[in-house]
């Protein structure tokens, strides 16, 4: 794509109908483990502005990836409130995407067919819909594979196809798990330049969950840093640089040194914990 | 030393064919030893004759006829039955606790303990033998579909809940295409117990034609040369349903990754 048909950053300005505004208060969240119930996720608040990209960092078994089932839609099992737009999120909705760390393209399906299947749910016309996939398949650069099937695909590959996928019922808000963790060093910065590229194409809301502070620096105009046990929201940073993003800019080199220091340090609050912590495993 | 996986098919088949050369090679030296050995060795002569004979009266094309014919009718039965029962088992927790214990214990009973119960109902003809056969082809049907509809993964079926996909597109789409590998091994499977209850059935119940029956009559007639060219063709035409259902699945599941 010619770097002249990318569109600017998003209009800091709400549009006439507020489109992928996530709001979520008092969200708590626990696991029954062994008949005890275990909290995982604890007083969680948080407002998403539309078309913002905001990062969720933090060590593993803070419930990052459980809070993205729950905003999709997976799990209805928790107390306070998710909506979007003002609606209040009951079950899965084609408004509300999501793009895990597995691809989990249908290996029996073709990258076209993979994408078109987002289309099943929808009342999209049937003539439509090749020209819709196309136009999505285009949009990750994956033109000239739509009949490959998925062990045909390179990792960074398969995972942009399933960015496609998530992006062809054109949905509010993208949630985004850890999509670029399986990727080598080299195949990430490559997908991440893609994504910060699509997102400005697409102008819906995203939020991604990442372990690599770095990557939630480069993409975010918002880093939310998570800590564990139960998972809490402990600070939130703004990322106040203008996209697309110079990586080598100092601002957030910076703002890396102190995410990252914050990370390492110990708990905010109850001190006087065990020092050692066993990582909990996160639920998928 | 590992034989290549690329060898071109003639010489694939030049390697398949070098055990059964000796093993025909072996068994006209025991034939030609004389003695007692030649009652129990017809040469390969005297074998040549009778498979002409049988050739040119018809009788094993008829054979043949009769106990594909049964086979695959009985495979067709119990294949269906057992993929339906397979779903339906997988799909309703209901249905699993209700008929699982019942098809649990029914497995136990092997294929020759049916026999004398579906003749007394059914007579010693078709209807028992197909009975018997569906019967074969039933279990490996139905456990292969239940396990591979059970096994396909909670990540997979989530994409079809994100993406609001109604029952039968989920069905159709991700669950049977996901068992896919698995009802194919079962119907494989299923292939070929109906292979060997449709030959087994033959043998013990006596009637219709087949070449079972022929195996049975030259037993008594003491016809070793009929006896193993009806063995040849047995063994033959087992293997060529198999290869055709080999290929098969190879063609239904050509979006596998080779070597997987």
């Amino acid at each position: 794509m010619p770097p002249e048909a990318i569109p600017l950053a998003p209009s800091p300005e709400p549009l006439a109908q507020p489109r992928g505004a996530l709001t979520i208060t008092d969200l708590d969240k626990s696991f029954a483990i062994g008949g005890q119930s275990r909290p995982v996720l604890e007083a969680i608040n948080l407002a998403v502005r539309p078309a913002e990209f905001v990062s969720i960092v933090g060590a593993s078994g803070c419930g990052k990836s459980t809070l993205l089932r729950l905003i999709v839609g997976l799990d209805a099992d928790y107390a306070g409130e998710i909506r979007l737009d003002g609606e209040r999120v009951t079950g899965t909705s084609l408004d509300r995407g999501i793009v895990f760390q597995d691809h989990r393209l249908f290996p029996w399906m073709t990258l076209e067919q993979n994408v078109e299947l987002a289309l099943l749910g929808t009342d999209v016309p049937k003539q439509q819909r090749a020209r819709i996939v196309a136009e999505h398949i285009a949009l990750v650069n994956l033109k000239g594979f739509e009949k490959a099937y998925p062990h045909q695909l390179s990792g960074g590959m398969a995972q942009r196809a399933a960015i496609a996928r998530a992006l062809v019922t054109e949905p509010r808000l993208l949630l985004l798990d850890e999509p670029l963790g399986a990727l080598d060093a080299l195949t990430r910065v490559h997908v991440q330049n893609e994504l910060q590229r699509i997102w400005m194409a697409q102008r819906s809301t995203m939020l991604m969950v990442t372990h690599d502070v770095e990557e939630a620096l480069y993409l975010g105009d918002r880093v939310i840093v998570m800590s564990p046990n139960p998972g809490r929201i402990r600070r939130i940073v703004e990322v106040d640089l203008p996209h697309p993003r110079d990586r080598r800019h100092p601002l957030l080199h910076r703002l890396k040194d102190e995410i990252l220091a914050e990370l390492t340090a110990g708990p905010a609050s109850d001190a006087g914990n065990n020092l050692v912590r066993l990582p909990a495993r996160e639920e998928r | 030393m590992s034989v290549p996986r690329a060898l071109p098919w003639q010489a694939r088949l030049m390697l398949g064919l070098v055990p059964p050369a000796l093993l025909l090679a072996w068994w006209q030296s025991q034939a030609q030893a004389g003695g007692a050995r030649a009652a129990v060795f017809a040469s390969l002569a005297t074998i040549g004759v009778a498979a002409r004979e049988q050739i040119a009266s018809g009788a094993l094309l008829g054979d043949a006829t009769a106990t594909l014919t049964r086979a695959l009718t009985g495979f067709g039965i119990g294949g269906t039955l057992g993929f339906a029962a397979g779903v339906l088992l997988a799909l309703s927790r209901w249905a699993e606790r209700l008929l699982g214990p019942l098809l649990q214990a029914f497995r136990q009973v092997p294929m020759i303990g049916w026999l004398p119960l579906f003749a007394l109902w059914f007579g010693t003809g078709d209807g028992s033998q197909v009975t018997v056969i569906a019967v074969s082809a039933f279990f490996p049907a139905l456990l292969n579909t239940h396990a591979g509809i059970v096994q396909v993964e909670r990540r997979f079926l989530d994409v079809g809940r994100i993406y609001r996909l109604r029952a039968v597109q989920r069905f159709r789409l991700i669950l049977l295409p996901g068992a896919l590998p698995l009802v194919l091994t079962g119907l494989t499977q299923a292939l070929s117990f109906a292979w060997i209850a449709a030959i087994g059935t033959e043998i013990l119940l006596g009637s219709g034609g087949g070449l079972g029956v022929t195996l049975q009559t030259a037993q008594t007639e003491q016809r070793l040369d009929a006896m193993l060219v009806t063995i040849a063709v047995t063994a033959a035409l087992g293997f060529a349903l198999n290869q055709i259902i080999r290929h098969l699945r190879a063609r239904l599941l050509h979006w596998q990754p080779v070597g997987a």
